[in-house]
């Protein structure tokens, strides 16, 4: 008998968001202090200890003075041959060569030609700074070890969550179906079942343009037509869903910002984003019942995170030298920086950490093929054609019990004031 | 629903974050880069189509496929920006 709360559930949302690494978002847990001791242990988090060098020879240690705009202008590298020196912090290429994570500060250096503003690549946000994803993560399920699924940018990471490869591209340029892989929207309608994309207006759109939007445009709605679908109780059985991407005018001239957390956009706008999406969620109370809710980010957006990344399972595609710019193929058998990831659901225990690397016995490693590996597994049992790499990803919905959690124990957000 | 104790304020970012004149990331100019290139698409669909002179069409085969290809390219699933 599977769990009740796998035997009710009905619905996986997925919320991708932008550009923030694990440590930056959610280290600062692994520091909160409660009755002399720390308040969440099993956070794999920071200790306040972690460094990198810079360019005049300091150690420079995390710190905890993250703000929400501003600091990190220009945009942290987060293109292959920048994260390369990010992990291997200017180690060239090599066999034998293992991730120190030591080269976030010189790599941000690069860009900024400042030594003090290279620091800002260190910083990390307090939990009161994000109350949403902090809570989430501390209410329901948080992943100590869910990383990005390439060393490199936005287009092939969000490709892993899509198709469960990015059929060896790792960078920005448009990529094209080489194999009979369908995306899992595509798999779920081929099987009569239901899935979604949902972007947030026309001046952001999606970021699966070429292969998506323009071949199965009917798989699209409007973030607007979300919040109604969960009104209604419409929403599909697989549902993604892209924040705004960009700052622009609101209908009547009204002011819309980016809610991406893309630096240097406004995380809070992020924070209320993801807040209003889990309360469209929870305000229903049959698709409460129903739905789980992933929240991850596609990416580490040149950010500092303390875990190594692991190898993984190569998906079957190389990229050449000249693309990953690095002098050095890339074969997709390591992945690429640890983001956030938080599994909501009322199936839940409170305060699950799922444990990650630091775990050599238990831990579990997830990336963005678990995504697509995960909805064809519970929807169409794993009847697609895949990657290795996505059939032998790690699946979420292990997590959700038997009990529910009583509605009192439930957070909701309240949105708005200063 | 909502009791103080389960409650939780999330606060509006702060007065003058807006920032569209911003210069836009290689995410955003990506993109654009890729919503041309599916626009490019669309017009070689949508030159071969005007290639085609519907009064050669004989059979309902052949008028049905031409319908359906340009219902495809005219019934866009978004609705089209307003003219400023």
């Amino acid at each position: 008998m599977p769990p009740v709360g796998l035997d009710n559930l009905k619905h996986i949302v997925v919320l991708m968001m932008e550009n923030r690494s694990f440590d930056h978002m959610l280290g600062g847990l692994s520091l909160v202090m409660e009755g002399g001791k720390r308040k969440y242990p099993g956070i794999n988090g920071l200790t306040g200890n972690e460094s990198n060098p810079d360019n005049s020879g300091n150690i420079v240690k995390v710190q905890p003075n993250a703000k929400f705009q501003g600091q990190l202008d220009p945009d942290p590298d987060h293109h292959f041959p920048g994260v390369d020196l990010q992990l291997f912090g200017g180690t060239p290429p090599g066999p034998g060569r293992v991730p120190n994570m030591q080269g976030f500060v010189k790599d941000y250096f690069t860009q900024t030609n400042d030594v003090n503003r290279s620091h800002n690549i260190m910083y990390y946000f307090t939990p009161d700074k994000l109350p949403v994803l902090t809570t989430l993560a501390t209410q329901f399920a948080v992943f100590n070890g869910w990383f990005s699924s390439i060393p490199g940018p936005t287009i092939c990471n969000r490709a892993f969550a899509h198709y469960g490869t990015s059929f060896g591209q790792v960078g920005m340029d448009i990529f094209y179906i080489l194999d009979p892989i369908l995306s899992a929207y595509e798999r779920m309608i081929q099987a009569k079942r239901t899935a979604k994309i949902y972007y947030y207006d026309e001046q952001s759109s999606t970021m699966e343009i070429v292969n998506l939007l323009n071949n199965q445009p009917q798989i699209f709605g409007s973030y607007g037509q979300f919040i109604a679908d969960c009104q209604g109780g419409t929403l599909p059985e697989y549902s993604f869903i892209e924040p705004c991407y960009n700052d622009h005018p609101g209908p009547g001239g009204g002011e819309i910002l980016a809610s991406d957390q893309h630096p240097d956009h406004n995380v809070q706008e992020g924070e209320k984003f993801i807040a209003n999406t889990y309360n469209a969620i929870r305000s229903n109370a049959a698709l409460w019942d129903s739905t789980a809710l992933l929240v991850v980010y596609d990416e580490h957006g040149g950010i500092y995170d303390h875990v190594p990344p692991p190898t993984c399972t190569p998906d079957g595609y190389s990229a050449k030298p000249n693309d990953t710019e690095t002098g050095e193929g890339f074969s997709f058998d390591r992945l690429g920086v640890r983001v956030p990831a938080v599994l909501v659901s009322p199936y839940i225990p409170k305060g699950t950490i799922v444990p990650g690397t630091e775990d050599p016995a238990n831990g579990r490693v997830f990336e963005h093929a678990s995504i697509p590996a995960t909805v064809t597994n519970f929807f169409l049992n794993g009847d697609a054609k895949r990657t290795d790499r996505e059939k032998k990803a790690s699946t979420f919905l292990d997590l959700l019990s038997d009990q529910k959690r009583p509605d009192a124990d439930i957070p909701y957000f309240k949105l708005g004031g200063h | 629903m909502a009791t103080p104790a389960n409650e939780i304020r999330v606060p509006d970012a702060a007065p003058g974050s807006y920032q569209p004149d911003r210069p836009a990331g290689k995410l955003l100019q990506s993109q654009a880069l890729h919503l041309r290139e599916a626009l490019v698409q669309q017009l070689q669909e949508l030159s071969a189509l005007l290639a085609v002179n519907p009064t050669t069409l004989k059979t309902e085969r052949e008028v049905s496929l031409y319908v359906h290809r340009a219902t495809a390219i005219l019934h866009t699933h978004a609705a089209k920006p307003k003219r400023k």
